[in-house]
């Protein structure tokens, strides 16, 4: 294997971790809730925002964590503001269309305010560690790269723990896989949903925040974000967070090979032709259960 | 009067208002507008014989304007094709891409074909980005040729200005109208509705669902391109932007606040939506805010709230509510 290789699988794997991230927001949302967002690159961009205004203000490596800490407090918020006035109406008459195109109302309008308030300029969260290389055998990163890559990881093991032992995250799980029996099981199915609507916008945040630092920050920055993780959570098949972690990985690796030895100008391309190849031969994801399309 | 007649005047009066209006309003700056609420209203009828008529989100509907405006236009300028030709061109070559899209799309709804629909779409405006022998890439063709003079006898037509593409525009819209309305009211129309509303209960009875929808598809992609020529060859200008997945935002928009699954919806949405982005257009250079497309996010999502049938649900119960309390 040459180094060129290695590298483009190194940068693959960073880059997915952080569609992945987005992506697992995306996934359980429509788990439970049965919603496809299309604002949910919106949320990423939210998140990015209110990283560089907390790295205005404090700086350095506390300021990244205290981006993260704050993109996840104030898209978390966002995102049960938006399930409670949006999302909620509609719940109890909803059809496919509805849900979508609301979404992609809230996208269009979220999108439009943001470059109201924050200007067409393209952003830049500086790195904390001042640029410093981590060299891994044939390939090298920049630590910052490889801590966003370990930052996904973690937070993505913390909603696993959520899920799985918290009582809270079991009845999460319990509506996702059946809400009347939920219901009868006396959860209250609003407080899942909010709950569930508030940890998928604010994974999205967070991986706002990751996906800001490894590329440019600007108000229509969230379209591209969106369509991956709807990319990824195909691949994975829809509402399988394991799904979308692997899904997450593949497509990250699958575009930076991609661009690197197909064609550079149709990187953005990979993952539509991935889904298309997906949906046609197996519509319900690599690791979906029996049910989807 | 009886009802055939009183619908018989009905159209005759709209049809001659709407061959005055140039001949009212001079205004250069007018009559652009109105070409463009035409180009939309075929784009939105377009895109409303699907999502309306058989419930399949397509949310790559740009591609097939897209496709339409570069096919005529190229074959205007480089094999020179008559541009009148080159309208009907657009369309069969949109038409033959809806068809192909079409068969992945029949196993497919919901969120499966938004996404599918989106990324057709930007593979194709990445192909028109990067085949720069044909297209020029990012820069566009430019200079694509106005629509050529008709001579019928002695009178001659040209097409320079606006005013002489509001005709067209308008012929194209009634064209359009008066398809789509044949279709709906048709048994294959009913037999749409039929499956929109209970897909296994219209198969018990003997519908194929695929062989609709396919064709629907088909059809619903020819008027696109038809509309992408249309615009081509006003505009004189095509680029891959046209492809752009804003652009079919603007036409769901439209058809959502007009009035899903109606005729006359798609018609008042895009007017009135193209008159408004206008009007807002003025109102933000006066307050140098860019206020356009945040009204229309909120349009979008008051509309689904509060009155999901549209504008049309809405002028339907006032008239219900009038005629109640005569």
């Amino acid at each position: 294997m040459d180094s060129l290789f290695v590298q483009q699988v190194l940068n693959g794997l960073i880059t997915g971790s952080v569609y992945s991230l987005i992506a697992i927001g995306l996934t359980m949302i429509f788990g439970v809730m049965k919603i496809s967002n299309f604002a949910q690159g919106d949320y990423s961009m939210v998140g990015a925002y209110t990283a560089v205004f907390v790295m205005a203000w404090v700086g350095g490596w506390l300021g990244w964590i205290g981006s993260v800490v704050a993109a996840a407090a104030v898209v978390g918020l966002l995102g049960v503001v938006t399930e409670r006035l949006v999302f909620r109406p509609l719940m109890t008459r909803w059809t496919d269309i509805d849900m979508i195109m609301v979404s992609i109302g809230l996208y269009i309008l979220l999108d439009n305010l943001a470059q109201l308030f924050f200007g067409a300029t393209p952003r830049m969260i500086g790195d904390p560690f001042g640029g410093t290389t981590v060299h891994l055998g044939l390939a090298s990163t920049s630590l910052l790269r490889l801590f966003c890559f370990f930052f996904a990881g973690i937070t993505i093991v913390c909603l696993e723990l959520f899920l799985n032992r918290s009582r809270m995250g079991v009845a999460i799980r319990a509506t996702s896989q059946n809400r009347f029996a939920a219901q009868l099981m006396g959860i209250n199915i609003n407080q899942v949903y909010r709950l569930t609507f508030g940890i998928g916008a604010l994974l999205a945040g967070v991986g706002g925040v990751l996906y800001g630092t490894l590329f440019a920050i600007y108000p229509t920055m969230g379209a591209l974000p969106t369509l991956k993780a709807f990319a990824v959570t195909i691949l994975g098949g829809m509402g399988n967070i394991r799904g979308a972690i692997w899904g997450g990985l593949i497509l990250g690796v699958a575009e930076a090979l991609g661009g690197n030895y197909i064609a550079m100008e149709y990187k953005q391309a990979i993952g539509f032709f991935i889904i298309i190849v997906v949906l046609l031969v197996k519509p319900s994801g690599l690791f979906g259960r029996k049910e989807g399309a | 009067m009886s009802v055939r007649l009183r619908k018989l005047l009905l159209w005759a009066v709209s049809l001659a208002v709407l061959i005055a209006v140039p001949f009212v309003v001079e205004d250069r700056y007018y009559m652009h507008i109105l070409v463009m609420a035409g180009i939309f209203t075929i784009l939105t009828l377009s895109w409303n014989l699907l999502a309306g008529y058989t419930g399949q989100l397509n949310l790559g509907h740009a591609a097939f304007y897209g496709i339409g405006a570069y096919t005529s236009a190229i074959l205007a300028m480089q094999t020179g094709l008559s541009p009148w030709l080159g309208l009907f061109a657009g369309g069969l070559m949109a038409a033959a891409f809806g068809f192909l899209l079409g068969f992945p799309a029949l196993r497919l709804s919901g969120p499966y074909l938004a996404i599918t629909t989106i990324g057709f779409a930007e593979i194709l405006r990445l192909v028109a980005m990067n085949w720069v022998d044909l297209t020029r890439g990012s820069l566009g063709l430019s200079g694509v040729p106005m629509l050529t003079p008709i001579h019928i006898g002695s009178w001659r037509m040209q097409f320079y200005f606006e005013r002489d593409y509001y005709f067209v525009v308008l012929a194209g819209v009634l064209f359009t109208l008066f398809c789509i309305r044949r279709l709906i009211g048709s048994e294959f129309g009913v037999t749409l509705q039929a499956m929109r509303d209970d897909e296994a209960g219209a198969q018990s009875v003997g519908i194929n669902p695929s062989s609709y929808k396919l064709a629907v598809f088909t059809i619903s992609a020819f008027f696109a391109g038809f509309a992408g020529g249309l615009f081509a060859h006003f505009a004189r200008l095509v680029s891959p932007e046209l492809l752009a997945l804003h652009n079919t935002f603007d036409i769901l928009t439209m058809a959502m606040i007009g009035g899903l699954g109606t005729i006359a919806g798609p018609i008042l949405g895009a007017v009135s939506l193209t008159f408004l982005s206008e009007a807002l257009r003025s109102l933000e250079d006066v307050l140098k805010l860019d206020i356009r497309l945040i009204i229309y996010g909120l349009l979008l999502i008051l509309t689904i709230l509060f009155m999901r049938e549209g504008l049309v649900g809405v002028i339907k119960s006032a008239w219900d509510r009038m005629k109640g309390g005569r």
